[in-house]
């Protein structure tokens, strides 16, 4: 696409041509162009990003007394000792939702891309848990509720019901619910590029169904699988709602919430930022990843 | 929604024993998933006709959403709809600028561009109620919030539109521009118009997200400002389950799939291809 069109620009009216050698009009237009988004990530983005880095190695709210701030990497220490537990409960949250993501999402995904005629009517239904986390928290619950709509089920499994609400499970399948679209887009596009009939070959050639999915399906789509998972995680380690209105004490300290509360709250800016600044930090790890996995060729 | 013959399609493929079954368990599996997805709303809309207490029944709940959260409606309308307005405005040059134009680094910086879809709602939170109140002197503007918004949710708009212009032969703008089209009647009347379906995406998604937006909100949000999400958390928070604070997010949601059910009647599903929807 882009070889065409620089082949066919000179055809364009104006000034392009002729100016191609020099710092172009061309130039300053696409500058011109891409200006309002570049403005809005730089300032919104970026140098908000820079000043929470800053602020992390300052102890406190000592960034606002007039004496000047004191630096410090105490909270970065303090991440790595009291507060290893948050971050560490975040990661495992992250990850169990991932893992049933990935287990229930696959088989969804295949058979939504090779059986299901009806696929307007599941994409439809789909969207529910993209309109939030809150939602999907709020009901859960309520569903929950010692004396909810669930009690029965509950009691009929041997589960106490008190002993559902406020619980790991009831997180990380609230929190499941919500990033399984993403999981299933992910290995549904990479499904819809393996041909159907090499899962016939394999079939004629006597592979078991087991064998078809794990020498041939699994290495098709493992780029679009481990894209999946890795957005699943990302999206996942930022989990607010979810800990919040259904986990117990153990999950509530999940890192998202904790920056609110020592940030906004109690107006610990240094901890805050930290913290801010490390799950920052595991998103990005997690994104790069993903990006050298997923669709990153969009652009070129 | 159509529901399919669970044995349609068999027929053409060469029968293979037990097909049948494994069919009929594909399709279950399948419903029990979408059954499981829909739950949650399913039971907040069981719970919003409910009477609360001292109240009298489900008309009442919908009745107090109107006359106490009608204002956080109001507010979430209105700051999704001048989001929207900013992602258009930034996201269409931009959009155009990538895919018409080549320059050096154009992969980086769409990476940098997207970059705010991968950062934790939390740390855009953080990151601009401190850069907000002692850099730019925001909080108590509306349109903090709403550049908040702004940002977190543009690659959402800049994405379909990036995908509509890749699929878009250049050869239509050729051909406006040998016609003697200036370059600002080429894009409004020849591009404009083709991208629209995909426009139309990002506009759905950044709605979606936008409107049903409460974490960001959280941060940034500036006195005396409550958006309906936003509204309906801390109802959770401060007073408990109550089937009108139910009854809100029923609204909401409703809203949202009013908006989702629309754009597939109009435009069908092909253009959210390249986002986060099906």
């Amino acid at each position: 696409m882009t070889s065409t069109t620089r082949s066919i620009a000179p055809l364009r009216p104006g000034p392009i041509p002729a100016l191609r050698a020099g710092i172009s009009a061309g130039r300053l237009r696409t500058f011109g162009l891409l200006l309002p988004a570049i403005l809005l990530v730089l300032l919104f983005l970026y140098y908000p990003l820079v000043f929470i880095v800053q602020m992390s190695f300052t102890q406190g709210s000592s960034f606002l007394s007039p004496t000047g701030a004191i630096t410090t990497v105490a909270n970065y220490t303090l991440i790595a000792s009291r507060y290893l537990p948050n971050l560490l409960v975040t990661l495992q949250l992250a990850l169990l939702a991932t893992i049933v993501d990935l287990v229930f999402g696959f088989p969804f995904a295949y058979i939504l891309v090779r059986k299901v005629h009806y696929r307007t009517a599941v994409r439809a239904l789909m969207v529910f848990p993209m309109f939030g986390a809150l939602y999907i928290a709020f009901g859960m619950r309520f569903i929950l509720l010692p004396g909810g709509p669930a009690t029965p089920i509950l009691q009929a499994l041997g589960i106490a019901s008190t002993d559902a609400l406020f619980s790991l499970p009831s997180v990380v399948f609230a929190m499941s619910i919500f990033t399984f679209p993403f999981m299933v887009l992910n290995i549904g596009t990479a499904l819809g590029n393996v041909d159907p009939t090499l899962e016939e070959a394999a079939a004629c050639l006597g592979a078991r169904p087991w064998q078809t999915f794990r020498r041939i399906l699994v290495p098709l789509t493992r780029a679009g699988t481990v894209a999946g998972a890795l957005t699943v995680f990302g999206w996942s380690i930022g989990t607010f709602a979810e800990p919040l209105l259904l986990g117990s004490a153990n999950e509530q300290r999940a890192l998202a919430w904790t920056v609110y509360q020592r940030g906004v709250v109690q107006t610990d800016y240094g901890l805050s930022t930290a913290m801010g600044v490390v799950l920052l930090g595991v998103a990005f790890v997690v994104t790069y990843l993903s990006l050298r996995y997923s669709r990153g060729a969009l652009v070129e | 929604m159509t529901t399919a013959d669970p044995t349609a399609g068999v027929a053409r493929r060469p029968v293979v024993s037990g097909r049948r079954l494994t069919d009929a368990v594909s399709h279950a599996y399948i419903w029990t998933i979408l059954v499981l997805f829909i739950l949650p709303f399913v039971a907040l809309l069981g719970f919003s006709l409910t009477s609360r207490p001292g109240g009298s029944g489900p008309v009442a709940n919908y009745r107090y959403v109107v006359d106490t959260f009608g204002d956080n409606l109001l507010w979430s309308l209105k700051i999704s709809g001048l989001t929207l307005l900013i992602n258009v405005l930034v996201s269409l040059p931009a959009g155009y600028a990538i895919v018409r134009h080549t320059f050096p680094g154009k992969r980086t910086l769409f990476s940098a561009l997207t970059l705010p879809l991968y950062v934790p709602g939390a740390v855009i939170g953080i990151s601009l109620v401190l850069t907000y109140n002692f850099t730019y002197h925001l909080t108590t503007s509306m349109w903090g919030l709403v550049l908040a918004m702004a940002l977190g949710t543009f690659p959402l708009m800049l994405t379909p539109i990036v995908v509509a212009l890749k699929d878009l032969p250049v050869i239509f703008e050729e051909a406006a521009a040998c016609l003697g089209a200036t370059r600002w009647q080429t894009y409004r009347r020849i591009v404009l118009p083709l991208i629209g379906p995909g426009l139309s995406a990002g506009l759905l998604l950044c709605f979606i997200i936008v409107f049903n937006e409460y974490l960001v909100t959280l941060f940034v949000h500036p006195p005396g400002l409550t958006t309906a999400p936003l509204r309906v958390f801390n109802q959770i928070r401060t007073a408990g389950l109550d089937p009108a604070t139910a009854a809100l997010a029923v609204t909401m949601q409703l809203i949202s799939l009013a908006a989702v059910l629309l754009f597939f009647r109009l435009f069908g599903t092909r253009h959210l291809k390249g986002t986060y929807l099906l």
